[in-house]
């Protein structure tokens, strides 16, 4: 019994050794890095990295890169670019374009894949700071540029439009999250043009996105139910809808923007799909709806997704 | 060069086999385990433990314990036990037993210790199955028991009542959770009925719903923009409600036993919050609506609330319950 702490200890202080050894090799001439050598790295990086990430409780704060020079008043949009699917892969993005549209405000796009103030995207530059958030960056928009989509809108329609974004927004969106990310993880990589060496990557994010739907809930239910819960809330929507033009009335207002948002991706960005045949097929006034929004505040969505990256 | 491959290798065989011996030395005879063949297999089996969470995406399948006998077509709830300030800590608990109260849906109250099958509270058992989630047994009772709260509701309003409800079950209920464990931690042992030290233990789980918050996105707000984001969801339900005894009407239907689960937890067990201020001060037609119910559908809340007794059984059910 004696020799074995020294058997351990000898052997923890052999391994670290070795992983000086990887480690200066790795900075001085990593060509000659054995795959031993690597391994020990790579496994070492990934231990420091999860006992970094646990005890922050695996919150990133995002670093931002904000512009040098700016024109004051002025929107630069950041949002990842389009692909032929759609103009914009996030829902978020469709509603955030698609509102400064209706609200008539001049931006400027920059398209990438730099993460906002909160480490997610679409986000804004604005005079100079950044701003995350569809939501909050649409209510400073409006006391900002003196903007209200909802001016028509009785105080009860104004807390029935706000339900419904909620609901599609915190509820809907999680669906279309579950069916791209994980359902129909295998062909994500076509509608993200990128190669499909990156779904490695991919991959990592799934497990990501995996626990957090475990975490908010849904992730929790069969997928039958998870079909059943969406299917309700787009019902819900047609049902509200109904044969009007816009959701409250003859003129699109705030919510119009959100539901267009994550109509959109389940219209153009999720063929075959169940949420396909729903938005078409079972309740086709909301295609009809999204094709009224797409054509009215989107005519160079052709252009715009034509000329996409895969194309250069 | 040639030497580094085999350092690795032997140091690694090293300690593999140190493994080996520590995890044998554990099963004939742990006390003679040295510090750093404990160490060893600890780690060991926590990084084991890590890759496996990894790669199941974090989930955990719970095995649920079922009643040996049940009376058919009864419904037993699994729930959390009453405490002073309300007779349910989850708003999907008062939820779910204001519907089945509303619907005069009889029921056995089950307050124990076991988590249901998806892994959360409440649940029920029903002819021998174990059936998760208050929305989904609440459909499935209304075709089981040919009940329909919202049977004198247009289709439009029917969707209405779907919007507010989501709205108060994935946004709103988040500004409770995060009141109640992260803001106000400290002064959660006085609501819980626990000493201070048991809440010590349950420190590690505001760190998780921390970690769910962010995940999420709603936890990525600063307290100022979380609070106003929360505050016009409440605003929204008060404007929607005026002066309506019901939120669709002069009768309650669904979404009122969902708002009113949501908005009882506010009412009764955030005293001195914004949240409390907002839907008493703010919107007293909240607070009306609340007693309304609770008049109602809950003459027996003194008498739930007087008896509650904490017990230690209660407080691992607490853990278990918050353990995302």
């Amino acid at each position: 019994m004696s020799e074995s702490p020294g058997n351990v200890q000898g052997s923890l202080a052999a391994l670290y050794e070795s992983l000086q050894t990887s480690v200066l090799q790795l900075f001085t001439d990593p060509t000659q890095l054995s795959p031993g050598q690597a391994v020990l790295v790579a496994a070492s990086a990934l231990f420091v990295g999860a006992v970094v990430w646990t005890c922050c409780g695996g919150q990133r704060r995002t670093k931002v890169k904000l512009r040098a020079e700016f024109t004051p008043g002025k929107i630069y949009y950041h949002v990842p670019p389009p692909v032929k699917a759609i103009p914009c892969l996030t829902p978020f993005g469709m509603k955030l374009e698609t509102y400064l549209r209706m609200a008539d405000i001049p931006y400027e796009p920059m398209y990438g894949r730099s993460m906002g103030p909160k480490g997610k995207i679409p986000w804004i530059e604005y005079n100079g700071e950044a701003m995350a958030d569809s939501g909050l960056i649409m209510e400073f928009l409006n006391r900002e540029k003196g903007v209200d989509l909802n001016r028509t809108l009785s105080d009860a329609d104004k807390a029935v439009s706000r339900a419904f974004t909620k609901m599609v927004e915190e509820n809907t969106y999680w669906g279309l999250g579950w069916y791209r990310w994980i359902d129909n993880f295998d062909q994500l990589h076509h509608l993200f043009e990128v190669p499909w060496v990156v779904t490695f990557f991919l991959w990592y994010v799934r497990g990501n996105i995996r626990r957090t739907l475990w975490a908010h809930g849904i992730g929790r239910h069969s997928k039958e139910d998870i079909e059943g819960i969406m299917e309700k809330d787009l019902r819900a929507i047609s049902t509200f809808l109904g044969t009007k033009p816009y959701l409250m009335g003859d003129e699109p207002t705030e919510v119009d923007a959100a539901v267009f948002g994550q109509l959109s991706e389940l219209c153009w960005a999720n063929h075959d799909s169940y949420l396909h045949r729903i938005v078409t097929v079972d309740c086709p006034n909301l295609q009809a709806y999204c094709s009224r929004i797409k054509d009215r505040y989107w005519s160079d969505w052709d252009q715009l997704t034509k000329k996409t990256k895969k194309d250069q």
